[in-house]
């Protein structure tokens, strides 16, 4: 082979060539290099004749050589991109092609090299894989996934994670039927159906769908699906969009909302009150109970209430005070007996506790507090109190029943054996007669005295008496027509000022005995220098019917006698009449159909005595 | 036979009063027994007495349940009178209630008197130990 030598001319046309470009011979040496190449690899000074191309880039790959002997036999083959340094020492890709480089005969002299700077593209190209990598990492850390729709080709791409979240093969090929496919029937196949059609006809984007998918390996899933349509030109070209793994958050989300809902289940049917106190007494949570206690249907009223808006001010302050020491000291109250006043000023009694709510630094930021509702407890107490009170009343009356009685007949049967010891050594006959007088005195008194407890007895064991509804006032014009003549002996005037439609409820015989008993023990202590009067009036008042009877007698010293007015065998007076017995059997009378008796007197003036009878039964 | 000037029953039971005096009357040579219905009557004429310069009964039996004024309440007021001698007081009761007892455990202590309790009934073996002069 022959080299031509290039005439100056052709020197200068290649000199302009648009390319780097350069020439070599058959021995690879740099005969021609267009300006372009030079600037980039060269310094003008510097001559790049006869050069080896090898030389010059000694990191070309040596298969290149192949390529060029072959391109020196006419047989042009691509050899690809290299990268390299220019005279800026920059980093440069350049893709090489060459060409047979023919004489003027045709003859094959060398070849032409021509570089193509595709640096831009190939760091475009390293830009790109970095961002799938990290797009990828992104979405296997987020369990985020990508998905892809091309319209034209009807082509569904789905990225690895999306694939991983169906649990189907990387190999798996989508389409757009089998991913609707896997979304639940029902309500998240329709929202995503519609979705899909509200994008591609309307260009809606849709986001943060919360739906349900069920895997290829058949298990459910929520997931996040998210998408929009993508244009190019104005025209609908596709669909791309999100797919997210959520199922975790779900479920816990699920578990939170169930076992919230399981609290509230659980506080609201609690049959005590709880409620929960921020730092400032506030409530901020209350049970159904609370609610019903203060009389709302609904929490939100009591919400952001303090007790100084719920109770009055001086059980607020209490409250407020107890609240304060609970979080200041973190010790709890536990079970306290509380009464709780309400503002309509309804009184509850409560087993209430008090326990500090703590933060993680151990500071308290409320309280919670249960309240036991123990009025119908207290209520059982105190009438349980009350029949132990009555029991242990009911028990003195009967010892010193027993006592009196014993006394009594003791003193009879005393009397009994003093008086027949006489009779035994008595000598006189007139004595005899005498002592035999005495002893029939006895027995007559023994047997008004056994008569006596007799009645006191069958008050107190009749417990089951029947009360009945009585016209008072018509009942003590009857008592007056049975002593109209001990009245009329006595110039006694009775005033009935007593109601004319004025009930009691009495056993009927011991209203007749009250009456009589109280109206001849007036007029049998009048004063012997006035005309006995005696005024009967009646007045309602707290479940009992009251009757009042004042008389002008001669009146009782309560100081000294008042203990032992209703005892038996008490009198006070120096009467022949006096045997102790009437008010003790009245008394009697009146507690058995419990009600009571209260005395006021002044000696000289009167007494007058006040009667409860009972208007329950 | 003891011989004693003056003996005072306080009791409201006329056959007990009946019994004690003759009982007294067999037993003692006494030159006046009066008795009382209650201890309120037995009160004022003892002070009587005491205030006209009389003489005060030596030996008093003395019942406990009596109306106006009872046994107790009679000693209450007695033992305050300004009797220097040593009276026998005598109570002759038929009550078995332990309040009864107790009050007598308190009136003995209180008092400089000899406070005797008895049950009824009195026989002629009581009346001669309970009327020995102290």
């Amino acid at each position: 082979m022959i080299k031509v030598p290039l005439t100056l001319n052709t020197s200068y046309i290649i000199n302009q060539l648009p390319t780097p470009t350069a020439f070599i011979d058959t021995d690879y040496n740099i005969v021609h290099t267009s300006n372009k190449w030079k600037s980039i690899f060269s310094n003008n000074s510097e001559n790049y004749k006869s050069k080896s191309l090898f030389k010059l880039f000694p990191h070309l790959s040596p298969k290149w050589k192949m390529v060029l002997e072959n391109c020196f036999k006419g047989n042009a083959q691509p050899m690809g991109i290299h990268k390299t340094k220019n005279i800026n020492e920059e980093e440069l890709w350049f893709e090489w092609s060459n060409a047979p480089w023919y004489d003027s005969d045709e003859n094959i002299v060398g070849a032409i090299i021509q570089l193509y700077d595709i640096t831009d593209s190939i760091n475009n190209e390293i830009e790109l894989r970095k961002k799938d990598l990290q797009l990828q990492q992104q979405a296997e850390i987020t369990k985020i996934g990508r998905w892809e729709y091309d319209l034209k080709d009807n082509k569904l791409t789905w990225c690895t994670t999306t694939k991983a979240i169906h649990e189907v093969p990387p190999h798996f090929k989508p389409n757009i039927e089998n991913a609707l496919f896997y979304y639940k029937e029902g309500h998240s196949r329709n929202a995503i159906s519609m979705a899909l059609f509200e994008a591609q006809d309307n260009g809606k984007a849709w986001s943060n769908l919360k739906l349900q998918i069920i895997t290829a390996n058949g298990n459910e899933k929520w997931v996040m699906a998210s998408g929009k349509p993508v244009y190019n030109k104005g025209e609908l070209v596709g669909l791309v969009g999100t797919f997210q793994d959520i199922h975790n958050q779900v479920e816990a989300d699920i578990k939170s909302l169930d076992n919230e809902k399981l609290l509230r289940t659980l506080i609201d049917n609690l049959p005590v009150n709880v409620y929960i106190k921020d730092t400032e007494s506030r409530k901020i949570l209350v049970n159904k109970a609370e609610c019903e206690f203060l009389g709302v249907d609904n929490p939100e009223d009591i919400l952001g209430k303090s007790d100084f808006e719920l109770y009055p001010k001086e059980s607020a302050i209490k409250s407020r005070e107890e609240d304060l020491r609970v979080m200041s000291t973190l010790k709890p109250v536990i079970g306290k007996e509380t009464i709780n006043i309400k503002l309509d000023g309804k009184e509850t009694s409560f087993l209430s506790s008090k326990i500090p709510l703590l933060n993680n630094k151990g500071i308290a930021y409320g309280l919670v507090g249960i309240s036991l509702d123990i009025s119908k407890l207290k209520e059982k107490e105190s009438e349980l109190r009350n029949i132990i009170n009555i029991a242990s009343i009911q028990n003195k009356k009967l010892l010193n029943f027993a006592h009196i009685v014993s006394h009594n007949l003791r003193s009879h049967s005393a009397n009994f054996s003093m008086l027949l010891n006489f009779l035994e050594s008595e000598p006189d006959e007139e004595e005899k007669v005498r002592i035999i007088g005495m002893l029939s005195e006895a027995s007559n008194n023994l047997l008004d005295t056994l008569d006596n407890l007799n009645d006191v007895i069958s008050i107190n064991t009749h417990t089951n008496i029947e009360k009945q509804k009585i016209n008072l006032h018509d009942k003590v014009i009857s008592v007056n027509q049975n002593l109209i003549s001990y009245l009329f002996n006595n110039n006694a005037t009775i005033k009935n000022n007593i109601p004319t439609n004025f009930n009691v409820k009495s056993v009927p015989s011991y209203l007749d005995n009250i009456l009589t008993n109280f109206i001849t023990n007036s007029v049998r202590y009048k004063d012997p220098n006035r005309k006995p009067i005696i005024t009967l009036s009646a007045v309602k008042k707290n479940n009992y019917s009251i009757l009042t009877i004042a008389d002008n007698g001669l009146g009782i010293d309560l100081e000294k006698y008042g203990k032992k007015l209703f005892g038996m065998y008490k009198t006070f007076h120096e009467h022949k009449d006096a045997k102790g017995i009437g008010l003790y059997i009245t008394k009697n009378q009146i507690d058995a159909m419990n009600g009571k008796v209260e005395v006021t007197s002044k000696v000289g003036e009167g007494t007058e005595f006040k009667i409860f009878f009972n208007d329950k039964d | 036979m003891t011989k004693i000037s003056d003996i005072t029953i306080i009791d409201d039971d006329a056959i007990t009063v009946f019994g004690l005096r003759k009982l007294i009357s067999r037993t003692v040579d006494c030159e006046s027994i009066i008795s009382y219905g209650n201890g309120l009557l037995a009160y004022d004429g003892i002070k009587k007495r005491l205030e006209q310069k009389e003489r005060i009964p030596q030996i008093i039996f003395l019942d406990i349940n009596m109306p106006i004024m009872d046994g107790w309440e009679f000693l209450e007021v007695f033992i305050k009178l300004p009797i220097s001698d040593k009276i026998r007081i005598n109570i002759v009761t038929s009550s078995i209630d332990p309040f009864d007892k107790k009050q007598w455990d308190f009136y003995k202590n209180k008092s400089h008197h000899l406070i005797t309790f008895n049950q009824k009934p009195i026989d002629w073996d009581k009346i001669a130990e309970i009327t020995k002069i102290v």
